[in-house]
């Protein structure tokens, strides 16, 4: 645990100026099992402190990597310098920014530090399982990895804050070949907030998804290409996850709108079916705790929920509180940073859209002719809505009934057009926390949603 | 430079005492001077003081591997122990095999001094040249920085190279707009040992801004064919080359046995005119690797040449592991062979296709085949480029495509990390609404 060295130096800040100083550990722990060799067995610990200024509208920031007294006072110095340097050579017009609550916040709970033997034996129990019980594979890999931040905050006029965050999954990746030879790959992650020991006590309470996964794997290799073009299908939770962050939750980032993102011109508009309510929760959706819960963030800033769309309407964006100030908006709580020499971006937490009352099985059955795309591998999007994902895992649907399981394949489309399409939606949300998202710095997210029918572009072979 | 010598003997020496057979350490210290400008305006500037102490031990052929970021003694010799407990709780591999000295080297390279007043003008003038050349670009996001970094790397079988450089990296990042229309958004990118010219000039940064500012009005493309595939830069480094480097020559598709060219070693796999090469040493690379992560001095070498697959891409763990020969460096600097026709050309003889300046798809099947959407596109027909494409996907497999390559252009795209060419492949599945 980070013990705060930090707060002493409050009366080094420099006046007339909002000023951040941020003490940070980040903690990764990976172990990777490759068709049963240790290929990655490492850890690390990344620590110290940095300082941000605003002034004049700019900011000067340094950071260094040394959790001292010292160093917060070196780089305090730097970040003003910083600061006074692009005063000097930019002219922009005096800003203050907008006012957030004041107070303290602190963890509830601390965090520790499970031995690597531990992360080994897992994976290798995993792995074993495998091995025994999934015949006819070709390669098999198992991760185990946790990650951790832990920051502690003090500021000039917003909140002071001791945050951590300790996420942890194991990987099963799993490769068969189809009957002509061709190899097909499946993986599940498994895990999320909280330690490695926290997480994984019992590999037996993973079994049961290694064989999902495989049962999908084995009905994938003798699987079909989709038939490309414009059709009707289901997007399983996940996929709803992906669509949120990636293509809609990225052109709301108020940096990107400033930077000519589709979403500039769409505040107040229509931008999807009525159906579809979407939010970027901070800490609690749907009356549970958020996969990756975020109280305060690294402005100081206290998190709160951000509406996004409200029954198809665009009706906000994820600000900073310079970009708050910009739009006249509130901020609530999204300028965070990954690690101690990050200067805080705007990022999303927990993006998911609303559950609606539609049951699954009824969705499949009201679709003849079409697809239930329930697995994306990587997704991209544009600022201009644009995206794509692949679907590593799906099945035909015909007549109201599931049928051949689809080989790899995209979808794509224009988000904001695309989700006019959404006629149903279904009662059940399914979350994902495991990935990074990337903006000049990873950060980890959550994301989720319900099914969502809808009409999309699907490529073929 | 002692200081960080004095840390990786403290490493190597605690290592030994803890009965270790075998440790390596990189032992870094870096100083980054960074510009950022947000949606057209500067937005921050950034000085950051970063370390790096990365361990490497092997006992009774058992691996651990451990990162930190402080030099006191105390924090550096509870990393050796940290990482000795994680090696004894791993598994013997007979593979684990690092360089072996004497081999001593001493480095300075590129441009280790910032000069932070010029990387501000340059930086400002590089904004100002897209404003008046290209009024209707808006910069969504321009990071600008140099890093200096001093390196050790040490191991205690007599290896040591000392590396001191650093560099300059222009990054821009922008879409071009007219009233509520816009384009996709487009990357430049060019790493610079010198700040003598302006950056606009540099790379292929001004012949994307102006292909860009062509994309306001895009077309979606009706129907589907097969024909011809232009792959810009960006783009064919997205799709073939990663395919190739990441799928077909790596260690872990050749050691888990999924690589579809496991057994093609010395024979044909692309169109004679082929030639790739991953190459740190080049002379246009900028800070290139001097040496692997296993300790052995970098030296260029050929993936494909004339189209014949002459090496895979191995580490020595991956060589010892598959029974395959270690590859000559394991950066990822890039040359493809220019060809001896313009782009122009190229394109002026294909019937039906398209040029793609940015791809942005799934990650391709193991067995190469791939989708996605063409982005910054434009149609091809009858030697001529047409309007620019929305909505357009491609899809192909790269190893049907290696052995229909059309041309490969005599321009060559020199960013400081790679030398890549345009190639038109044929054969690829063009498809929109």
């Amino acid at each position: 645990m980070l013990t705060d060295i930090l707060s002493g130096e409050k009366g080094r800040f420099p006046a007339d100026a909002h000023t951040e100083l941020r003490g940070q550990l980040n903690r990764q722990r990976r172990v990777v099992l490759l068709s049963g060799n240790v290929v990655g067995n490492a850890r690390s610990d990344t620590s110290g402190v940095s300082a941000r200024v605003f002034r004049n509208g700019l900011y000067g920031f340094s950071s260094m990597a040394e959790y001292t007294q010292e160093a917060a006072r070196k780089v305090l110095d730097a970040a003003s310098e910083n600061a006074a340097f692009m005063a000097g050579h930019v002219q922009r017009p005096h800003q203050v920014l907008p006012a957030v609550e004041r107070g303290c916040y602190m963890p509830q709970t601390g965090i520790h530090d499970p031995a690597q033997s531990l992360y080994l034996d897992y994976a290798r129990a995993l792995d074993a399982y495998v091995t025994e019980h999934c015949p006819g594979l070709i390669s098999r890999t198992i991760v185990a990895t946790e990650d951790s931040m832990e920051k502690l905050l003090v500021t000039s006029d917003g909140m002071d804050a001791h945050t951590i965050l300790p996420r942890s999954y194991c990987y099963v990746i799993l490769t068969a070949e189809t009957p002509s030879g061709v190899p097909v790959e499946l993986f599940k992650a498994v895990g999320g907030e909280g330690t490695f020991d926290q997480n994984f006590r019992d590999p037996a309470a993973h079994y049961p998804v290694i064989d999902e996964l495989y049962e999908q794997l084995m009905r994938k290799r003798e699987g079909v290409y989709a038939d490309a073009g414009v059709r009707t299908v289901i997007l399983g939770g996940m996929m709803t996850g992906m669509l949120s962050h990636e293509a809609v939750g990225h052109t709301v980032e108020a940096d990107l709108v400033l930077g000519g993102s589709v979403a500039g011109h769409c505040l107040g508009r229509r931008v999807a079916s009525d159906k579809v309510t979407l939010t970027d929760f901070a800490n609690t959706a749907f009356g549970s705790r958020c996969p990756l819960p975020v109280f305060v963030d690294d402005e100081g800033t206290p998190a709160v929920d951000v509406p996004l769309i409200e029954n198809g309407i665009l009706t906000g964006y994820m600000n900073s509180r310079e970009s708050a100030e910009h739009f006249g908006m509130t901020p609530g709580g999204n300028a965070r940073a990954w690690m101690f020499s990050d200067e805080p971006l705007i990022r999303m937490r927990n993006t998911a859209v609303h559950p609606g009352t539609d049951t699954l099985e009824d969705m499949i059955a009201s679709i003849d002719d079409g697809y239930y795309l329930i697995d994306s591998g990587n997704g991209q999007a544009d600022t201009t809505g644009e995206f794509m994902f692949g679907v590593t895992m799906g099945y035909e649907i015909r007549h109201g009934k599931l049928g051949r399981a689809l080989l790899d394949t995209t979808i794509s489309g224009v988000a904001f057009d695309m989700l006019k399409t959404v006629d149903m939606v279904s009662d059940t949300v399914t979350w994902s926390s495991s990935g990074f998202c990337g903006k000049k710095q990873p950060m980890p997210v959550g994301m989720g949603g319900p099914a969502l029918r809808c009409k999309v572009m699907i490529g073929g072979r | 430079m002692e200081r960080l010598k004095n840390i990786a003997g403290l490493v190597l020496a605690e290592a030994r005492r803890l009965g270790a057979d075998f440790a390596q350490c990189t032992v870094s210290e870096e100083v980054k001077h960074e510009f950022n400008v947000d949606g057209g305006r500067f937005s921050l500037m950034r000085t950051l003081f970063d370390r790096h102490v990365g361990i490497t031990v092997l006992k009774a052929q058992r691996k651990g591997s451990v990162a930190v970021n402080r030099f006191d003694e105390e924090a550096v010799r509870a990393a050796v122990a940290d990482c000795m407990a994680v090696c004894e709780s791993s598994a013997p591999d007979e593979a684990w095999q690092f360089a072996e000295g004497p081999a001593h080297a001493s480095v300075r390279d590129g441009a280790p001094e910032c000069d932070t007043e010029q990387l501000f003008a340059r930086t400002e003038e590089l904004l100002r040249d897209i404003g008046s050349r290209h009024p209707k670009i808006l910069v969504e996001q321009m990071i600008t920085d140099h890093t200096a970094e001093k390196t050790v790397f040490m191991n205690s079988q007599d290896v040591c190279y000392e590396t001191c450089g650093g560099s300059y990296h222009f990054s821009v990042m922008y879409s071009a707009h007219e009233g509520e229309k816009g384009s996709s958004f487009f990357f430049g990118d060019v790493t610079l040992d010198r700040l003598d010219r302006p950056v606009i000039d540099c790379a292929f940064m001004e012949r994307d801004l102006q292909s860009v500012e062509k994309q306001i009005d895009t077309m979606p493309l009706e129907g589907k064919f097969v024909g011809t595939a232009v792959l810009a830069p960006d783009a064919l480094s997205g799709t073939v080359l990663s395919t190739i480097l990441g799928s077909f020559v790596s260690d872990g598709s050749l050691m888990d046995g999924s690589s579809i060219w496991k057994d093609r070693l010395g024979s044909r796999v692309a169109s004679e005119a082929l030639t790739l090469s991953m190459t740190p040493r080049a002379e246009y690379v900028v800070g290139g690797a001097h040496y692997t992560s296993e300790g052995y001095p970098a030296e260029d070498f050929d993936v494909i040449r004339d189209g014949v697959l002459e090496n895979f891409a191995l580490s020595q763990y991956g060589a010892n592991k598959t029974g395959g020969r270690r590859a000559g460096n394991d950066a990822w600097n890039l040359t493809v062979r220019p060809g001896t026709e313009s782009l122009e050309k190229i394109i002026s003889g294909i019937e039906q296709g398209i040029l793609v300046m940015r791809f942005s798809g799934g990650e391709p099947a193991p067995n190469g085949e791939f989708s996605g959407v063409a982005k910054n596109s434009f149609r091809i027909e009858h030697g001529q480029i047409r309007e620019a494409l929305a909505e357009t996907m491609i899809s192909g497999c790269v190893p049907d495509m290696l052995e229909h390559i059309r041309g490969i252009s005599s321009d060559v795209l020199y960013d400081g990390s790679n030398a890549l060419p345009y190639i038109a492949f044929d054969g690829v599945t063009i498809s929109g609404k």
